[in-house]
C-alpha cells in the first residue's frame, strides 16, 4: 500500500467524522490518510446523545467511522444522530464505516416471534439518511440485502494473516469452531498455504443465552499445531471449548484468530484458563485496559486497511481489488 | 387486546393492565453483556391488537433500542395494530436545530417508530404541543394536569396560593392549570440566558407571590437545578412555602439530593417515569398516570 493519504487539494470534499465508540482507531485512519478528524458527540445530564458538527459539510462527502460496539446501544444511536445530522448540513454523501455491527447476529428469525434485530438496525441506518455502508467481517454477508444502499464488506484477513505468518508455525492446520464457519476457515487455509483443516461441531441450546459446548469433530489434529479462526468472540465459550476439545484430541499449540473481540463476561477469565496460547484479534471494537494487557492476546490494527477502502471510496477505485480472494 | 412491558416501566404496565382489566402478555428481554438485547414475544399475536408501554427515560437509548425491536418482533408476527404507549417520550426537547450541524434527533425516533410498525402513539406531556406533527401516524398527547389540578384542590386552600410557571416555554400549561382551578392567579420565573454557555445571567419574577404559597407547575424535572434557582426566586420575593407538581421525574444526576436539601416543600411527580428505589427521596409523591392512559386505550 504506497499512498493511502487523502490530498485534501485534491480531494477537497472529503470530511471524516468519529463518533465516541473507537476513537482510537478513527485516529489512526485519520493519521493514515492525513485527514483532519471531528466528534461532534456530546451528552446531556438526562442521558440523552446530543450532536453538533463543527466544520462545514455543504456539498461534502462525510465519512462517519463508528463501530457499535459495548454500550452497543448508546452507539448506534449515537451513529444516527450523526447521520441525520451531516445529512441536514447539506452534505451530498454520507458513508457510514461500522467495523463493528452490533446485532449483527440477530439476522434471522431463528425462532417464532422474535424480532429480525440486524435488518432494523440496517434499515434505521438507510433510513437516517445513510448513503453507504462499509463494513468489516459482517455476521453474515446476506445482511448486505436488508438495504438498498450500496454496502462493502471487506476482510480483517488482511491485518490478521500477516499476524498469523508471522508466528511461523510449522504443522499447521486449521480449525473452524463450529459448522457455520467452515467457508471462513477454508478462505484462511488458502491465505496461509495450509493443507489441511478440521471442524468442531457444536450443538447450541437455543433456551440459553451465550451457552455453547463442543460436541464432536471432523478431521485430525493429532501432534499438530492449531488456528482456531471465527468472526468473533463475545463471552469466548465457542473458541475456549473448541480448545479444550482439541487438546484433549492431542493439538499441540492451540492458537485463535478473530475480527472482533468483545471479550464479554467472563471471556478474559476463560482464555486465561484455557488451552489456548495465544488470540489474535483486530481493533474493530475499542478494547477494555483488561484486555489489551491481557497476555494471550495480540491485536493488530485494521486502521490501514478501512483507511485504503476510504481512500478508494473516495477516489471511486475499486474495492474488491482490496479484498483479497 | 394484548398487552406488552418494555423493561423501562413494569409497574406502571402492571397498572394500566389492571385499569383494562388484562393482563400483561408475556415477553422475554435478555440483555448481552455488551449491551445487546434479544426479545422473544411468548404469545400468538397474529391479528391481535397489541399495545407495548415503554417509557424513553434513562437510560434512554436503551430503551428506545429495545422498543423498536419489540415492535419489529410484533410486526413480523402478524400484530394488526401496535399502540405504543411512551408516557416520557425521550429526546423531544431535540425537535429542531438550535445551532448549525445538529440533528433533529425527535424525528430520527419518530421515523424509526412509524417504520418498524407503531400504529399509534399515547404520551404524556410533551414538551412542545407541535410535537405530534412529527408523527406520521395519529398521536395521542395525554395530561397529568387533571391528576394536579385535583390534588391542589384537595390539598391548598386555593385562595393562598399561586401557581407558578419556572419559565416562560410553560406559560400556557400554567394558563390550563389556572382554569382547571378556577382561575387561580399565576406567575411566571423569566430567565435570561447566555447562548454560549447557557448559563442563567438574571431571573426575575411576573406577578405578585408576596405571602402566598406559591405552587410550581412544569412538565419534566431533569437536574432539578430549575427547580431549586425558581425555589429561591420566589422566597426572595415573599413566597411563604413553595411546592412542586411535574408530570415526568427524570431526576438526573443528584436532583433527589438537590431537591431533598432545598427549600421546596414538597415535589409530586407522576409515574410516567418509574423512580428508581435509589433516586427515592422523602418529600417525593408519586401519582399514577394508569388510569388516564388505560381510559386513552379503551
Amino acid at each position: 500500500m504506497a499512498t493511502t493519504q487523502i490530498d485534501n487539494s485534491t480531494f477537497p470534499n472529503f470530511v471524516l467524522l468519529t463518533g465516541s465508540a473507537n476513537e482510537p482507531l478513527a485516529i489512526k485512519i485519520a493519521k493514515l490518510l492525513k485527514s483532519p478528524l471531528n466528534n461532534p458527540v456530546s451528552v446531556f445530564a438526562d442521558g440523552e446523545i446530543r450532536i453538533k458538527i463543527a466544520p462545514n459539510l455543504r456539498r461534502r462527502h462525510v465519512f462517519i467511522i463508528q463501530p457499535t460496539c459495548a454500550p452497543v446501544n448508546d452507539h448506534i444511536v449515537e451513529l444516527l444522530l450523526m447521520i441525520d445530522a451531516a445529512k441536514r448540513a447539506s452534505s451530498s454523501e454520507v458513508i457510514v464505516v461500522m467495523p463493528y455491527f452490533g446485532y449483527s447476529r440477530q439476522d434471522r428469525k431463528e425462532m417464532p416471534r422474535v424480532p429480525i434485530s440486524s435488518a432494523v438496525i440496517a434499515s434505521m441506518i438507510a433510513h437516517a439518511g445513510a448513503d453507504r455502508i462499509l463494513t468489516l467481517d459482517i455476521h453474515s454477508e446476506q445482511e448486505e440485502g436488508f438495504i438498498q444502499q450500496p454496502w462493502d464488506n471487506v476482510y480483517a484477513s488482511y491485518a490478521l494473516t500477516p499476524a498469523i505468518k508471522k508466528k511461523k508455525l510449522e504443522n499447521l492446520i486449521v480449525v473452524s469452531p463450529d459448522k457455520g464457519g467452515v467457508p471462513r476457515a477454508t478462505f484462511y487455509q488458502r491465505l496461509l498455504g495450509v493443507g489441511e483443516m478440521a471442524i468442531v461441531y457444536k450443538e447450541r441450546d437455543l433456551s440459553a443465552n451465550n451457552q455453547s459446548e463442543a460436541m464432536a469433530m471432523v478431521g485430525d489434529v493429532k501432534n499438530k499445531n492449531v488456528l482456531l479462526i471465527d468472526d468473533m468472540i463475545d463471552a469466548g465459550g465457542t473458541i475456549v471449548h473448541a480448545a479444550n476439545y482439541l487438546k484433549e484430541k492431542g493439538a499441540k499449540r492451540i492458537f485463535a484468530a478473530a475480527t472482533h473481540g468483545l471479550f464479554s463476561g467472563d471471556a478474559l477469565e476463560k482464555i486465561s484458563k484455557s488451552a489456548l496460547e495465544k488470540v489474535i484479534v483486530t481493533d474493530s471494537v475499542l478494547h477494555r485496559k483488561e484486555v489489551v494487557r491481557n497476555p494471550k492476546i495480540e491485536i493488530v490494527s485494521v486502521a490501514p486497511l478501512l483507511a485504503e477502502a476510504i481512500k478508494r471510496i473516495e477516489t471511486g477505485d475499486s474495492i474488491s481489488s482490496l479484498i483479497l480472494r | 387486546m394484548l398487552i406488552f412491558s418494555g423493561s423501562s416501566n413494569k409497574s406502571l404496565t402492571q397498572k394500566i393492565a389492571k385499569h383494562l382489566d388484562i393482563k400483561v402478555s408475556p415477553a422475554e428481554i435478555f440483555v448481552f453483556p455488551d449491551g445487546e438485547k434479544r426479545i422473544r414475544i411468548q404469545e400468538k399475536v397474529l391479528d391481535k391488537d397489541c399495545i407495548i408501554i415503554q417509557s424513553a427515560s434513562i437510560p434512554p437509548d436503551e430503551n428506545y433500542m429495545e422498543l423498536f425491536i419489540m415492535i419489529d418482533a410484533l410486526k413480523r408476527s402478524g400484530a394488526k395494530t401496535i399502540k405504543t404507549v411512551i408516557p416520557y417520550l425521550g429526546y423531544q426537547r431535540q425537535d429542531h436545530i438550535f445551532r448549525d450541524g445538529e440533528a433533529v434527533s425527535l424525528e430520527v425516533i419518530a421515523e424509526i417508530l412509524v417504520k418498524v410498525g407503531m400504529t399509534e402513539l399515547f404520551s404524556f406531556d410533551l414538551h412542545s404541543p407541535k410535537i405530534p406533527e412529527v408523527f406520521s401516524v395519529p398521536v395521542k398527547h395525554l395530561s397529568a394536569l387533571p391528576l394536579f389540578a385535583e390534588k391542589i384542590k384537595k390539598d391548598f386552600n386555593l385562595d393562598e396560593i399561586v401557581l407558578v410557571s419556572p419559565d416562560m416555554g410553560g406559560i400556557r400549561r400554567i394558563k390550563q392549570v389556572s382554569e382547571m382551578l378556577g382561575n387561580v392567579p399565576f406567575a411566571t420565573v423569566e430567565k435570561n440566558r447566555d447562548l454560549a454557555n447557557g448559563a442563567i445571567t438574571d431571573a426575575g419574577l411576573t406577578g405578585d407571590v408576596r405571602g402566598k404559597t406559591a405552587v410550581i407547575v412544569d412538565d419534566m424535572i431533569s437536574t432539578g437545578i430549575t427547580m431549586v434557582e425558581a425555589a429561591n426566586l420566589l422566597i426572595e420575593n415573599g413566597a411563604t412555602k413553595v411546592f412542586v407538581f411535574a408530570t415526568h421525574a427524570v431526576l438526573a444526576k443528584y436532583a433527589d439530593k438537590i431537591l431533598q436539601k432545598s427549600r421546596i416543600e414538597r415535589v409530586v411527580v407522576s409515574d410516567t417515569i418509574e423512580v428508581p428505589l435509589y433516586s427515592l427521596f422523602p418529600k417525593l409523591e408519586i401519582l399514577s398516570i394508569a388510569k388516564i392512559a388505560a381510559d386513552a386505550l379503551k
